[in-house]
């Protein structure tokens, strides 16, 4: 992390760079919440990935003896759970905080203190759920939570109590994280940073956003219902009161759907980040790359009963849904393409970030295709539930997700933390987990065509399945060696990789044209943008001829119709005059050049404070607190929300009437 | 860049051992596969699936075989100039929207179809079988069959965890849950419908193979702690063993009848006698060798059959024998339906008891123990409880616990000495003295000993 000893671009005042923990848990700066996100989240893929390995043991081989039925379970649910909201989504998470104010030129996101609660509303939630396993009652209801086994009836324990209690607390910090993310976007990009020069990860973000805030809400109400069924007797998933258990279904893949996207828009942002860079050509397509991702959140929300083709929803329905979820491979279609031409005529370096971005686009093809397969309910009712489908959105979020994380976080390594990872360790790394990654899941389209139903904890000898679960546990056990080799790879070059420089890998986006780590403020003068690839522009201006620009930053940029170019375009940039505040020079290693502290520039930059923490911490305590109604400990337990409730207000309104920053001069 | 780093040799070394481990897959028997065709169903599933796998796998050769040419083709070297920045070619973005829609029309038609195809109702005349599912067992209900009990009481056939259909007939099954959300599926059927309680599902299909199978089928809802262990088996034979079965399955067990109330000493004396327990009534298999050896499942039932075979001097089940085909015979099931789930280790019987079992006390345990609080033995007046599986002919089932262990007198006896420690979760209490019960969180005092259980055993075998 940044500390003094790990900032090599440049020497750092004790003021621009506070360390120690008391500056880590009062930090308000996006790029430290970001860190704070990455190196969380890994921690929780390490247990995630831990989960899966003690399951693949147990499905090794037939009748298999690792773990009991229970365990096997709460593994399952555990597993699903957290690496879709304490990792895919964090790690997401972290890019947002890290690179969406570098991206659009900002000095930070919109609310900063906002920011700093929503990662600790993550921590605390995350530690939380799965402080279950400490009292033995991990989840047990599958991340879907299906009613009415999550009811009081079937699941008397406090294991959905942790569950939904945990996605409630989550779903803050998504919550907060959003609706701050999208008021940055549109309020606080530099001048001349026009929506249609936005780099592709910023748009794959902006997109997420707006899922965020509409699919959450929706899972909001389905917890909230199953919190009053379970607490207080209500009766809307109680089967012997009447109820419809296909309601917590329809409002869980409500949510359920968009979320898919939620996971994976960010991964294809980084990888259009990554491609055109290490194939030193812009992205092919920029308007409908953009436009697919709309149309890809878009159409995710009217897909969302093709989870449910087996529940008996009538013809009608089961075509309605089949049609949409077929017509959601044309966007996604689109986008592998334009990758694919993206690199076409380019000069390609493989680097371990770009064979990442590479193995997205060659795998998620698959998880695409067998998407398609299962949009035909006919088809798919011999498909759902088995192996097939689980190998199926493995190379969705294996193979898509983490893939392109993984690319992300070697591309933006050096980014946060001033120097490379290093290569050789990361092919070791890539290598296998590409041969990994297959190995567990490919098998798994065999074992689930041959009939093997997933989620079960043991299998009988004797189904033909025993060497397809032979080759994915030895999968498994090969991910789990990457992992650790990537966490060697991380550990080592923090303080021995090497030095970066402020853009190591040549790449078009603003967030290379500052120091590697950036200092806290971002940058000295905010630039004024005039194309999409403003470094480009500087570095390789006849590169960029081309493209559309603007001679001042805040003209609207020129669309691209037919092919066809309209509008002005930039000699003043070949005449080598770039506007606004971009250092030609600043692609140089400048490893001795002296930054100016925020004070000395005359910058404002808002004060640390510790009160988000609190506010975080006594709300996680009140949501905690309802775990007492189930001990039979009513009036504790409402004592409890109580006092935490009083001091998380308390907390908020000191957060609330304090200043953020220094008053503007 | 001339590059070659030593990670990537594994690829090439985990391709190989990937297709020799593939080659080896495909020699192996996948009993479960859905590509099986014994259904009309299926056989549409199929046609739909290879449209489906054709344009899947032509699309993938067409991206990656792009993919890879360009990898090789433009990989930076030396000296090389920039290249030229290309933005986007509305023609080639216009092709690869409009060729993938089209590919889906192409898959979407045939698919609408299906869809209303198959889920139009059934014809009027199919077997109607009701499916209810309970975690973490299957209630097969046949309710186009009823019989009136002794006391007037309408009765339908209805057995647990094992299915018969007969062949070339539509089957409708009806499909409902008691608790929890299950699925209802055999593989090589048709593809599964979901149990879900406060709804009723249908599927329908008709069996059309030419000779009689038996299939695994399986619970594929997450429905619980067992959810692995609620398994069944389909039988599909022909309409006349159908027949045969169904007036088997009418009658009540041939064992109830002894211990109809009042018990009368000398019936069930007369019952049990002359069995030797480990000889006739424990092995099920030689009983439903005797029924079936004349009335196999493809042989039309003569209703003589048992003529021509010697009885055994145990065989004397005389309902089996005089209603031909009773039960899918054991020895020939093939070997993937037989469950091959080892014993708990830390559970102990004796299983030298079994031999002494004596059927007409483990009668009267079971009519007049806390076997009544859930279970059905259809003739004895206080077995009516239908919380759990309905024993009238247990003893004729190739499988107990949904299709976990074999049904044979080892696994009963354990079963009901410690069902928990069989299954995980199981609603059944244990009755084993001296065991633990995690339902009532205590460990046994009143319950029944090995000596008592090999009684109960015995008795449950000669439910036929």
């Amino acid at each position: 992390m940044a500390t003094a000893a790990v900032s090599p671009s440049y020497a750092r005042t004790s003021s621009g760079s506070p360390s120690g923990i008391w500056s880590w848990l009062t930090t308000v700066d996006h790029k430290r919440i970001g860190t704070l996100y990455l190196y969380t989240a890994l921690a929780w893929f390490a247990v995630g990935g831990t989960e899966a390995v003690i399951m693949r043991m147990q499905l090794q081989g037939p009748n298999g003896r690792v773990v009991s039925a229970e365990v096997f379970n709460q593994l399952f649910t555990m597993h699903g759970t957290t690496m879709i909201f304490l990792v895919v989504m964090p790690l997401s998470a972290a890019f947002f905080n890290f690179l969406i104010p570098l991206q659009i030129g900002a000095r930070d996101v919109a609310f900063p203190r906002l920011n700093a609660f929503s990662y600790w509303v993550y921590l605390f939630g995350s530690l939380f759920m799965n402080a279950s396993w400490l009292v033995g009652m991990a989840p047990n209801g599958g991340w879907f939570g299906y009613a009415p086994l999550t009811t009081l009836p079937y699941s008397p324990g406090l294991n959905i109590d942790f569950w939904m209690l945990g996605l409630q607390i989550l779903g803050v910090s998504s919550l907060a994280a959003a609706f701050n993310f999208i008021t940055t976007i549109i309020n606080m990009r530099a001048p001349g940073m026009n929506l249609m020069r936005m780099p592709m990860f910023t748009w794959m973000a902006f997109v997420v956003q707006f899922l965020l805030v509409l699919a959450f809400p929706v899972i909001t109400i389905a917890l909230v219902f199953l919190q009053f069924d379970r607490f207080f007797g209500t009766n809307f998933y109680t089967i012997t009161q009447g109820a419809d258990p296909l309601l917590w279904q329809h409002l869980f893949w409500i949510f359920g759907h968009p979320e898919v996207y939620i996971l994976i828009l960010p991964a294809f942002g980084l990888v259009s980040e990554i491609l055109p860079t290490f194939s030193r050509k812009p992205i092919f397509g920029y308007p409908v790359m953009v436009y697919s991702g709309i149309l890809i959140a878009f159409l995710g929300f009217g897909v969302w009963a093709h989870h449910m083709f087996a529940v008996g929803m009538g013809p009608i329905a089961d075509s309605v849904f089949s049609m949409t979820t077929m017509l959601i491979a044309i966007p996604t279609g689109v986008k592998i393409f334009n990758w694919i031409f993206t690199m076409w005529g380019g000069n390609l370096r493989f680097t371990v970030a770009m064979k990442f971005a590479i193995s997205l686009v060659a795998l998620f093809t698959i998880g695409g295709i067998s998407g398609v397969m299962h949009a035909s309910p006919p088809a798919d009712l011999q498909q759902t539930d088995t192996y097939f489908i689980v190998a199926h959105f493995h190379y969705v979020l294996v193979a898509g997700s983490l893939m392109g994380l993984w690319g992300g976080i070697y591309y933006y390594f050096p980014k946060i933390t001033g120097r490379l990872l290093s290569e050789k360790i990361g092919n070791w790394h890539f290598w296998l987990t590409f041969i990994g990654v297959n190995l567990t899941f490919m098998p798994m389209h065999w074992s689930g065509l041959y009939g093997m139903p997933r989620r079960v904890y043991t299998y009988d000898a004797g189904q033909g399945w025993e060497i397809f679960n032979l080759m994915s546990s030895t999968g498994a056990y090969l991910q789990a060696l990457a992992g650790i080799i990537f966490a060697y790879n991380i550990f080592r070059s923090r303080t021995h990789g090497e030095i970066a420089g402020n853009d190591p890998w040549e790449a078009p986006s603003l967030e290379w044209s500052i120091p590697s780590p950036p200092p806290d403020y971002n940058f000295e003068t905010i630039p004024t943008v005039t194309s999409r690839y403003p470094l480009w522009d500087i570095k390789h201006p006849e590169l960029t001829a081309s493209v559309p620009h603007s001679r001042h930053g805040d003209e609207r940029n020129d669309v691209s119709l037919g092919g066809k170019h309209v509008g002005a375009f930039h000699d003043h940039m070949a005449a080598g005059t770039p506007e606004g505040g971009l250092n030609p020079n600043a692609t140089q290693a400048s490893s001795k050049v002296s930054l100016k502290t925020a004070e000395e520039l005359g910058i404002p930059m808002p004060y640390p404070t510790i009160k988000p923490l609190w506010v975080a911490l006594f709300m996680t305590l009140m949501f905690a607190s309802l775990l007492l109604i189930h001990k039979d400990k009513l009036p504790l337990a409402m004592a409890g929300v109580v006092t935490f409730a009083t001091l998380m207000t308390g907390f908020l309104y000191a957060w609330l009437t304090a200043p953020l920053e220094p008053h503007h001069h | 860049m001339p590059f070659h780093p030593r990670p990537r040799r594994l690829a090439q070394l985990a391709l190989t051992v990937a297709l020799v481990a593939f080659l080896a897959a495909c020699g192996q028997d996948h009993p479960d596969t859905i590509f099986h065709h014994r259904t009309d169903v299926n056989r549409d599933v199929d046609y739909l699936f290879k449209i489906l796998i054709y344009a899947g796998t032509a699309v993938f050769i067409f991206v990656e075989a792009i993919l890879v040419w360009t990898l090789f083709k433009f990989r930076a070297r030396p000296g090389q100039p920039e290249p030229e920045h290309v933005h986007g070619n509305t023609t080639l973005e216009i092709a690869w929207t409009v060729i993938p829609l089209l590919i889906l029309i192409v898959i979407g038609i045939p698919t609408v179809k299906t869809i209303f195809k198959q889920q139009a109702a059934a014809r009027s005349d199919a077997l109607q079988v009701e499916v209810i599912g309970h975690q973490w067992w299957w209630e097969f209900r046949y309710p186009q069959f009823t019989m009136r009990s002794a006391s007037g009481k309408l009765d339908t056939v209805v057995t647990a965890n094992e299915l018969y259909l007969p062949l070339g007939k539509t089957v409708n099954f009806t499909l409902k849950s008691r608790d929890v959300i299950h699925s209802f599926w055999v593989p090589a059927l048709a593809g599964k419908r979901d149990l879900i309680a406060n709804h009723t599902n249908y599927l329908w299909y008709t069996p059309d193979s030419t000779t009689s199978d038996a299939f695994n089928g399986a619970c594929v809802e997450y429905c619980g702690t067992s959810h692995a262990n609620m398994r069944f088996k389909a039988f599909t034979v022909s309409q006349a063993d159908f027949d045969s079965w169904v007036a088997h399955q009418e009658a009540p067990a041939e064992g109830a009848v002894a211990v109809g109330t009042p018990i009368s000493p000398d019936s069930a004396a007369k019952a049990a006698a002359p069995r030797s327990p480990l000889g006739s009534q424990i092995d099920p298999n030689k009983n439903l060798a005797a029924g079936s050896t004349q009335a196999g499942p493809t042989v039309p039932s003569s209703g003589k059959a048992g003529v021509g075979v010697p009885p055994s001097p145990g065989a004397v089940n005389t309902q089996v024998t005089q209603a031909g085909f009773v039960a899918f015979p054991r020895e020939k099931m093939p070997a993937y339906t037989v469950p091959s789930t080892p014993l708990p280790a830390a559970l102990k019987f004796d299983d030298n008891v079994l031999a002494s079992g004596n059927a007409a006390n483990g009668a009267k345990l079971v009519a007049t123990g806390m076997c009544i609080a859930c279970h059905t033995v259809r003739g004895v007046p206080t077995m009516q409880a239908t919380v759990g599986p309905n024993l009238t002919h247990v003893g004729s089932r190739t499988t107990i616990a949904a299709g976990l262990y074999p049904n044979d007198p080892r696994h009963l006896a354990r079963w009901v000495k410690n069902a928990n420690e069989m299954k995980a979760g199981v609603g059944m209490n244990t009755f084993g003295i001296g065991e633990y019960d995690p339902i009532t969180k205590s460990t046994v005092k009143i319950g029944f000993t090995d000596a008592q259980i090999a009684d109960i055993v015995a008795y449950l075998s000669s439910l036929k």
